[in-house]
């Protein structure tokens, strides 16, 4: 319902319940704030706000206004001024905003704010982009009555965790801080302490300021009250320019300002994007950028001249790699040759990548799954992934979202907070993992399986969604698609028959009622999102179950219904997508010729390799058996050091490109820094190899040039360009002290575009295949899982110095009820011994996790979790050994 | 108290509440009771038993002055010596009342432990000044004479 009230003499509908400060904001009216965030709760604690409100005179035996003589309505003026940012609006309400009594209000709050913050603006951080500067010039007095000898004095350089400093003189203490880690970070580790001239804010947690979202806080603080020990006193805000880009740490594809000075980043900001990031980032994503400037960079191409690598041009380096590959091509075939590019290259890369090799080379060996890529993929997306239009910022009562074997707080951070979000605005949170995470806090249901069951689990709620009804006698399955669109659906409902509950119950330790209650809860919702993640397991059964889930449900082809993949890099999508693997082609056709995978090929089956961002002998720890390897990288990383050729790559922030994101969402990214030395982008290398190899048409001269033949070959990529991923959005930014705090840039805000998914189109038929599940898991003995960890042991991320004290070291962590079995503590050490190999680390007693569950993160220094498990695996299996090492 | 005598009581006291967040200030209140004041093991249990972090604990005990988290007599003096209860004399009734209990004119807490003095900001009973709260209980018209016979008496007590 709309209501419509006055303000300075404007008439301004707007949908009831909308507060002053919004409905003013609407109309180009700006109500200063301080404490008002419009992505938190209203609390009116700073008073910056005050206007003065009337409200219409109602008769109480007609219910009609009142009017005066003159015929205009009779307004009653409340006696006191009204905070904008807590009242919402009311039929006929009348506001002042421009009075002289208004004026004085905030001349009044000002003073006051100011009697206890320093002057300090000159060497504060905040100098240039600070609302409290800003609104001081336009509404304070000027001149203050208090003396300046008894102003308030307080710690100036407190560190509130290792990465944020408080200056507590500064602070007006507005809650904005405190607000986001309660509200939206869902790690309550800010408080106010004490009361009146002694409040102040504290963290008490172990580490200090512990969340990754703390960086945060310094954006929306209004104030330069909490800075970043990464910017503080680097630069001023007018010094920086700003370069639109987006976060390459993981899938989510964050939108983010690259902020530089004399060529280098000195701030990392997010950009706000709605669909994506809103307006935030993860202190990875913030932090983590040191590896642009990383004095390791390589530079200058490098080759093997009698066992020693020697700096080379770029032509001799090219020559001699296509020189090479021909060699090996014409002996012994071109099957002889293999590639393995990283999922963090841009999609213009990874194409040119594999086109490099199945087109120019003639090999169908491609693969982009080692590492954090190995032992998780996905293929269902393209059928069944949420369909465009999706908005988890939107989603509330109604949506069911479940959540598959992720940690979403490590691996996906802003996920987090969208799907938490969602959970807090009404949605139905089934969170279903094999430990306890973060989001149970937020869940509804919480399901935990044991490892190896998760497929098991989805055919549980498969049979209760196809076999039983709801309250009202109506069956559980969505009505839109189902059965019109679907086929197999009789096949399927006599294969998960037998996949009862009770019988699911035995296999999983999840009490029959739990999953009946899920999958009751998930279907009776109007739109249901499915989030999956390595945790689940990697069978193929599992994603089939988890299609068929979607599909029977009806929760495919709309917005805000689907499946999403938390795959683990910031291109792994565009990877699967743009086949860099050796059974699809681009575009999710598959491949007539299977090429080998990335195991096969590093354990010897091919002689020449050609790695682009990728590390596969950093894990594997086995001999290089190679003829020949090529090496694009960064740094000089395991696999680089064993290269034939080292080829110098620059960074995501000197270049420009493209990503797609976990939700599909290709994101454009703009080059803010020069590369360093000769270093040059992958896909410029790629094109020149080409070339020397004597492929013709390969005259890209930039990634846009790329970016156009992706979209005219490639279906999903239709009526996509870069002009179209950068088209300018309308948010709502121009008074950016509501969101931003007072960000000096002037960022564009793009959106990026979607890929369709098949279920939206109107004439596609959903098969419901059936693949069996694997083996039942074992229901004794220990399992071993590595889980995935924010801070892990990655090459980039080693670069942040900041950040060294966050990186997770090596250690297994036990459950409290094995850890007194075993007669563990902190600190002692653990051998863990599987299938013959065994290792001995410092235990961490961890009660997240249940008894028969012991964890080592994957991609920790020395990789001991996939030196243990082998690289694709997430969890062991039976047979597992731990035990106390004798003397610690 | 034993933090198994605490986790006991705490069972009935969560009983009264929809959530177990809301006991917060109870719980306090039971773990500051037999000692006068919360150390940081008392903050920990709190947040530990209610499933919220030491932050948030540390913050509700900020707020309210009557969670004391240094260690205080048994017996807690408190005289107001603003500016109306020092027109009755409650200033100068302080500064001897700590000299006798052989404190500093700041006060403090006595050798035996028993008592801790302080000045506070209004006890709301002006017109009754020297007044001094020990522990829940006022004592109002005041003088050097009454207040040594309280003191004598809680000495007795123990």
């Amino acid at each position: 319902m709309d209501v419509t009230l006055t303000i300075d003499n404007r008439e301004v509908t707007v949908p009831a319940g909308t507060l002053i400060v919004e409905a003013a904001r609407r109309i180009g009216i700006e109500i200063p704030v301080f404490c008002y965030h419009p992505k938190m709760l209203p609390v009116g604690m700073c008073r910056m706000c005050l206007v003065t409100v009337g409200l219409p005179v109602v008769n109480r035996e007609t219910g009609r206004p009142e009017v005066d003589a003159a015929g205009q309505r009779v307004i009653r003026w409340l006696p006191k001024p009204v905070t904008a940012c807590t009242e919402p609006v009311s039929e006929g309400m009348v506001v002042i905003t421009d009075s002289a009594q208004v004026a004085a209000d905030r001349k009044g709050i000002l003073e006051f704010l100011l009697t206890s913050h320093p002057l300090d603006c000159p060497i504060c951080d905040k100098g240039g982009e600070c609302p409290l500067q800003d609104l001081t010039y336009r509404h304070s007095p000027g001149v203050s009555r208090f003396d300046i000898a008894s102003k308030y004095h307080a710690a100036k350089a407190y560190p509130l965790g290792d990465l944020i400093v408080l200056d507590r003189e500064r602070c007006i203490l507005c809650a904005r801080c405190t607000r986001f880690q309660q509200e939206i970070a869902d790690d309550p580790v800010l408080a106010i302490e004490n009361r009146g001239r002694d409040a102040m804010i504290v963290s008490y947690s172990e580490p200090a300021f512990n969340s990754h979202y703390s960086g945060n806080t310094t954006d929306i603080c209004p104030v330069g009250a909490l800075t970043t020990r990464d910017f503080r006193f680097h630069a001023r805000p007018w010094e920086l320019e700003h370069t639109a880009s987006v976060c390459n740490h993981c899938g989510v594809g964050c939108n983010i300002v690259l902020d530089t000075r004399l060529g280098r980043i000195v701030r990392v900001m997010p950009r706000q994007n709605e669909l994506v990031n809103e307006v935030w980032i993860c202190d990875k994503g913030r932090f983590a950028h040191h590896f642009h400037a990383s004095s390791q960079r390589l530079t200058v191409p490098l080759m093997r001249q009698g066992g020693r690598m020697v700096e080379v041009s770029w032509d001799e380096a090219l020559q001699h790699v296509a020189t090479r590959l021909r060699a090996i091509c014409e002996q012994h075939g071109a099957e002889a040759i293999g590639g393995i590019a990283g999922a963090r290259l841009p999609n213009e890369d990874l194409y040119l990548f594999q086109k490099l090799l199945r087109q120019v080379i003639g090999t169908p060996n491609v693969d982009y799954r080692v590492g954090l890529s190995a032992g998780f993929e996905d293929d269902i997306v393209a059928e069944v992934g949420v369909a465009c239009g999706t908005d988890l910022g939107r989603v509330g009562c109604g949506t069911a979202i479940l959540v598959l074997g992720s940690d979403l707080d490590e691996e996906a951070p802003i996920l987090y907070l969208r799907v938490a979000g969602a959970a807090r605005h009404g949605a139905t949170l089934i969170n279903a993992g094999g430990r306890a995470t973060k989001l149970d806090q937020r869940a509804t249901h919480v399901l935990r399986y044991r490892y190896g069951s998760a497929t098991h689990l989805v055919l549980g709620l498969l049979h209760v969604v196809l076999h039983e009804t709801n309250e009202q006698g109506r069956a559980l399955t969505g009505n839109e698609i189902v059965p019109g669109r679907v086929r197999g659906l009789a096949e399927l409902r006599a294969h998960v028959s037998e996949w009862t509950p009770e019988r699911v119950a035995t296999i999983s330790g999840v009490p029959a009622e739990a999953i009946r209650a899920a999958a009751h809860a998930f279907a009776a919702a109007q739109n249901g999102i499915i989030i999956y993640g390595g945790e689940a397991g990697n069978h193929p059964a599992l994603r089939r179950a988890i299609a068929n889930l979607a599909i029977v449900t009806g929760f495919v082809g709309r917005p805000n219904n689907g499946v999403i993949a938390v795959l683990a890099h910031a291109n792994s999508r565009g990877a699967e997508d743009l086949g860099i693997v050796p059974h699809r082609l681009p575009g999710y056709a598959p491949a007539e010729r299977h090429g080998l995978n990335a195991t096969e090929m590093v354990q010897g089956g091919v002689r020449a390799l050609l790695v682009a961002g990728a590390d596969p002998f950093a894990i594997s720890a086995r001999q290089v058996n190679l003829e020949f390897l090529v090496v694009q990288e960064l740094f000089m990383s395991a696999t680089a050091q064993q290269a034939d050729v080292v080829l110098p790559a620059v960074a995501p922030g000197e270049r420009s490109g493209s990503y797609t994101n976990l939700e599909r969402r290709v994101q454009y990214f703009h080059p803010a820094l020069l590369p360093p030395g000769m270093a040059r982008p992958d896909w410029s290398i790629l094109r020149h190899l080409a070339v020397l190899l004597g492929a013709g048409g390969w005259d890209y001269a930039t990634p846009a040039a790329v970016f156009e033949e992706m979209a005219r070959t490639i279906p999903l990529y239709a009526n996509m360009s870069y002009e179209r991923l950068t088209q300018p959005v309308e948010i709502s930014r121009h008074m950016a002290h509501y969101i931003y705090a007072g960000m000096s840039y002037q960022s564009e805000a793009y959106e990026g575009l979607q890929w369709p998914t098949l279920a939206e189109q109107a004439m596609h038929t959903f098969v419901l295949e059936w693949q069996a599940p694997p083996p039942d898991p074992p229901t004794r003995g220990v399992v071993l899982v590595a889980p995935r960890v924010l801070y892990d042991g990655g090459t980039l991320l080693g670069q942040t110095q900041l950040l060294a004290s966050h990186v997770v070291t090596s250690h297994v962590a036990v459950s409290p009820q094995d850890a007194a079995v075993w007669g563990l503590a902190d600190g002692q050490r653990v051998r863990v011994a599987v299938c013959a190999r065994e290792i001995a680390l410092p235990c961490r007693v961890n009660p997240a996790l249940p008894t028969g569950v012991i964890a080592i993160p994957r991609n920790l220094a020395n990789n001991v979790a996939e030196m243990l498990l082998g690289e694709g695996q997430l969890f062991s299996p039976a047979g597992l050994i731990v035990e106390k090492q004798q003397g610690s | 108290m034993t933090s198994q005598a605490f986790y006991e009581e705490l069972q009935g006291v969560l009983k009264k509440y929809p959530v177990k967040q809301s006991a917060v200030l109870e719980a306090l209140y039971i773990l500051q009771r037999d000692k006068n004041y919360l150390s940081d093991e008392d903050i920990h249990t709190a947040a530990e038993a209610l499933e919220m972090t030491v932050t948030e604990v540390q913050a509700i005990v900020g707020f309210y002055s009557l969670f004391r988290r240094q260690p205080t007599g048994k017996y807690l003096i408190q005289v107001c010596t603003d500016l109306p209860c020092a027109l009755r004399g409650a200033d100068a009734f302080y500064r001897r009342l700590c000299e006798r209990l052989g404190l500093p004119p700041e006060g403090g807490t006595t050798a035996d432990g028993l008592f801790t003095v302080e000045e506070v900001v209004c006890l709301a009973a002006c017109d009754r000044a020297p007044v001094a709260q020990i522990n829940l209980q006022y004592f109002e018209h005041l003088t050097d004479q009454a207040m040594d016979a309280v003191i004598a008496r809680l000495r007795e007590q123990g």
